[in-house]
């Protein structure tokens, strides 16, 4: 069984040095990989990526990251993206990366995500500019993610985005803030690929445990939400193939 | 001193809690009533915690802060869940 540790929503700043690595030290003791769900900076300064770098630098275990809105403020995320990588981490954006745990191959897929909606309640690419450009972020972030989701052969594959694929971790949070957390749409590509676990964040209101329709786990791994350093879930390998193969059984014929 | 909810003024307390460097905490929540701002959640710092109390000093002084924000010290728990 793999352990997967999961936090998102650290907001590193100049005021945090050592906070992190602190809760961090037992890490190898609890888990082979550690997964963080964007929203990693206060505000993503540069100097807020040199104490996050100091903070991830040397850790016992694998890490990758995906960046959240924070992370973006200051439009440095290229540099941030840089400075975690000089240290080992590894950032996803619409992309993948596969680990060789104990003979296991762990998948990675995953990105920011974006915000848009639920069923029933979505921002729709029609009328203005601006209303477009907003429903459509979502979709090719969604498409780009797909694609990572697709180039994993692995025994093992997780889902890691900051914005929340539904409704379900966002309980707590208020109800008129939901399409403005996440989107129905990194759900329905999960559900279409098969995955073993969706990690996210943002949600600091709402709750940890959470499902697609196809029953794929979701957890709502921001901090605030967890209470606790990080969380650890074990995966066994082998969830996402069963997925497929019931999809295929449920197939239409002809 | 007004004695009722006041959202729209909520509103600009929290836009300003998302903006000031201070804070950048628009996952914050905020009311004002009866002459107090109450703001709650959770600020990864101390000092994040305190710039609140300068934010709502500089712009509305005549408010009095009820701060319910909890810095994040969280102790591992230890727990693994099978998924």
């Amino acid at each position: 069984m793999l352990r997967l540790a999961a936090v998102g929503d650290v907001h590193v700043g100049a005021d945090s040095v050592g906070h992190l690595r602190e809760g961090f030290a037992t890490l190898a003791e609890q888990a082979d990989v550690l997964l963080l769900a964007g929203d990693l900076t206060k505000r993503g300064e540069l100097g807020e990526a040199d104490v996050l770098a100091g903070e991830l630098r040397d850790l016992p275990v694998p890490i990758v990251a995906v960046l959240g809105n924070h992370d973006h403020e200051s439009d440095q995320q290229r540099v941030l993206t840089q400075r975690l990588l000089d240290v080992g981490v590894r950032v996803l954006e619409g992309s993948a990366t596969v680990l060789e745990i104990a003979g296991v191959r762990l998948g990675i897929a995953g990105g920011k995500g974006f915000a848009g909606g639920f069923v029933g309640a979505c921002a729709t690419a029609f009328g203005e500019r601006e209303m477009k450009v907003f429903a459509n972020a979502s979709m090719l972030t969604a498409a780009a993610m797909e694609s990572a989701l697709g180039s994993l052969d692995t025994d093992v594959r997780v889902l890691l985005m900051h914005y929340a694929p539904i409704r379900g971790t966002l309980h707590g949070e208020s109800p008129e803030l939901y399409p403005l957390l996440g989107s129905y749409l990194f759900a329905e590509l999960a559900d279409r690929c098969g995955v073993d676990l969706i990690v996210h964040g943002h949600a600091h209101g709402g709750t940890e445990k959470g499902a697609t329709p196809r029953g794929i786990p979701v957890r709502n791994v921001a901090q605030p939400v967890l209470r606790r350093p990080y969380a650890v879930y074990g995966v066994e390998p082998g969830r996402h193939a069963s997925q497929q193969a019931d999809r295929r059984a449920d197939a239409p014929v002809g | 001193m007004s004695t009722e909810a006041d959202p729209f003024l909520a509103e600009h307390i929290h836009e300003a809690l998302a903006r000031d460097e201070r804070v950048n905490a628009p996952e914050l929540r905020v009311t004002v009533e009866h002459g107090f701002v109450h703001v709650d959640g959770v600020v990864a710092t101390e000092d994040r915690k305190r710039a609140i109390a300068e934010v709502i000093d500089e712009g509305w002084h005549e408010l009095t802060l009820d701060n319910r924000t909890t810095v994040a010290d969280f102790p591992p728990d230890g727990r693994i869940e099978v998924v």
